[in-house]
């Protein structure tokens, strides 16, 4: 850390320019970013990552007011903070929900800084906020925003204000694959499927769409998103009572290779996952 | 020899009696998903029940709706394939016919007249369904149901230009409505969502949580300010299942999930609450109807309710607390 920091003081100094330090500042969370995803060591990301966190909370509070270039740090910000709360706060759920929070805060300052619509429309209704989501074409901002959104509703899933804000996360979702399906490897239509696993069809759910969307996710990684197939068993197959589905997806997920570009880590956690729940299966089931 | 022979059988019986008890597995359907709150409650009771009862109980859930509607799920428990569920449907009138009694329109003003009745009443239900071969462990208030609408509902008559859900085989809710004049579009919960989105129906009635749960409030603009129908759950198990279990074992099997259910019962109160801020954050403007609307609207009610008296549709002696327990309440009035 003392040596990156020593080299944005370098950049800095040599630069004397604010936008350098600002796109390396970019460069560092972005491949900070990558580093954590191909990791193949989840104890190593969760002892090492909050320092980076902290680093990174440093270089947004250096960032100009108001500059529209202040957004990709902290959409970057967003993710690694909510990729954190989401996955290695254990039992801590004060701690998740902080984390949640400070990913969805800087994920809203993000896109108040790149879309003043958007931005706006955040406060009104449901069916307003989809009809700005509709007219939207920057699919990185609304994937980013939305995955935020998502992990804020996981760790504050007794908050009635934050269950209420999910067809809004779904609107963001939903135009963002429609701009562009292979975002994020296919991992926006893993969201798409989890909201879609959540209602029963006895009471107007659509899981038949949830498993579309797994399915998608699956094949836009070409079946290297192992997360896709873990969260499909859990949140499909169990909703629907489907025992061979859901064994089926778990041991392949645990067969595979974890390693992948861009998912190992997630891979690897997800043949953590994967354990525990063909365990749980057997009396789920 | 023949003494011996007495004690072979004796021992032979009182094992396979043994053997009996020792193991047995109840099974419940519900529709509401596994994560939920019920269901956490409903499976906190049933690890309750596995160590209480020394493995003896084990209680195994079919969450989500994945056995059907509650009438398929009440076919399947005639047929033995399943113990029990948290039914709430109207369906549950052919078991014991004062199951819907709690839902009557207008029946309540506010929760502590609910309160009231519930104390007097609940052991009268249980009583009822008992006759009708089930055993209820425990009962929990949903909430209240409210009118909502894409639309402003200022009067009892702008319900006649609304399309009108009605839950598909609510008898008491479609008399309800006709009784104001108003013509329904009976569906299956299962499509009110999407017939919202269509415009298919334009108005329903729901609790607030559950509303927000269904995702309905990004539709609903319009909340009428007036308790419409107060919606119990009822956790049921088959009297011959229930008879297979030791007394100690059915003791537990009541305590836990009667415990459980007056969990879900307080949450449900909470949850209200908050999910009706969270609605009317989102855009919802709840109306609040005149003293002389509020009327208007209540003489529905009372008109359904004398309606079914006179039909004799519930036990004289249920309807006979009920209107007590409110006169008292209401100042004996």
């Amino acid at each position: 850390m003392k040596r990156f920091l020593a080299a944005l003081i370098l950049v800095s100094a040599l630069g004397g320019c604010a936008s350098l330090v600002q796109k390396a500042g970019d460069r560092f969370a972005e491949n900070l970013g990558k580093a954590v995803l191909d990791s193949e060591d989840p104890a190593t990301v969760r002892d090492g990552l909050p320092a980076y966190l902290l680093l990174i909370d440093s270089l947004i509070i250096d960032q100009k007011p108001g500059d529209a270039g202040n957004a990709p740090l902290l959409l970057a910000a967003a993710k690694l903070n909510g990729a954190y709360a989401g996955n290695f706060t254990g039992d801590d759920k004060p701690r998740a929900q902080r984390m949640a929070r400070k990913a969805l805060d800087y994920a809203r300052r993000a896109t108040c800084l790149q879309d003043k619509a958007l931005c706006e429309s955040l406060g009104r209704d449901p069916e307003q906020f989809s009809a700005v989501v509709q007219g939207n074409n920057n699919a990185v901002l609304m994937y980013a925003l939305a995955a935020s959104w998502a992990g804020y509703l996981q760790s504050n899933s007794e908050d009635w204000e934050a269950i209420a804000d999910l067809p809004r996360i779904e609107a963001l979702l939903l135009r963002a694959v429609a701009l562009d399906p292979k975002l994020d490897g296919g991992q926006a239509y893993v969201y798409l499927g989890v909201l879609n696993s959540l209602r029963p069809e006895a009471v107007g759910g659509k899981p038949k769409q949830g498993r579309a969307y797994f399915e998608q996710a699956i094949g836009q990684s070409a079946g290297k998103n192992l997360y896709a197939k873990t969260l499909m068993a859990e949140y499909y197959a169990r909703l629907v009572f489907d025992q061979e589905l859901h064994d089926r997806l778990l041991n392949d997920v645990l067969a595979a290779d974890p390693k992948a570009p861009g998912f190992t880590l997630i891979n690897t956690l997800a043949q953590e996952r994967a354990v525990k729940l063909l365990e749980s299966g057997k009396e789920y089931f | 020899m023949s003494t011996i022979f007495r004690c072979v059988m004796v021992l032979a019986f009182v094992f396979a009696a043994t053997t009996a008890m020792a193991q047995q597995t109840i099974k419940l359907a519900t529709v509401a998903p596994d994560g939920s709150g019920w269901m956490r409650e409903l499976r906190a009771a049933a690890a309750e029940v596995q160590v209480q009862s020394q493995g003896r109980v084990t209680v195994k859930f079919f969450p989500g709706g994945v056995m059907g509607s509650d009438a398929v799920v009440l076919r399947k428990i005639r047929l033995g394939q399943l113990q029990g569920g948290a039914l709430t449907g109207s369906d549950l009138d052919g078991i014991c016919r004062d199951a819907p009694v709690y839902s009557l329109p207008f029946l309540f003003n506010n929760q502590a007249e609910v309160d009231a009745v519930r104390k007097v009443v609940d052991p009268m239900l249980t009583e009822c369904f008992q006759k009708g071969g089930m055993r209820m462990l425990g009962l929990a208030g949903g909430g209240f149901a409210y009118l909502m609408s894409t639309h402003a509902l200022n009067s009892r008559d702008d319900l006649r230009s609304s399309k009108v859900w009605v839950p598909a085989n609510d008898r008491v809710g479609e008399m309800t409505f006709k009784n104001g004049g108003i013509t329904t579009i009976p569906l299956p919960l299962a499509d009110v969502f999407t017939s919202l989105q269509t415009g298919l129906v334009d108005t329903v009635a729901n609790t607030t949580s559950g509303a927000v749960i269904l995702q309905w409030h990004g539709k609903i603009k319009y909340m009428v300010d007036l308790p419409l129908s107060y919606i119990p759950a009822y956790v049921l198990v088959d009297e011959k299942a229930y008879a297979k279990l030791a007394p100690a074992d059915q003791a537990i099997l009541l305590r836990s999930f009667n415990a459980a259910m007056n969990r879900i019962d307080a949450a449900n109160r909470r949850e209200n609450v908050q999910a009706l801020a969270a609605i009317k954050k989102g855009g919802t403007q709840v109306l609040t109807p005149s003293p002389t609307e509020a009327t208007r609207w209540r003489e529905i009610g009372v008109t359904t309710t004398r309606q079914l008296d006179k039909a004799n549709t519930f036990t004289p002696a249920v309807m006979a607390n009920i209107h007590r327990i409110l006169a008292t309440q209401r100042g004996g009035k």
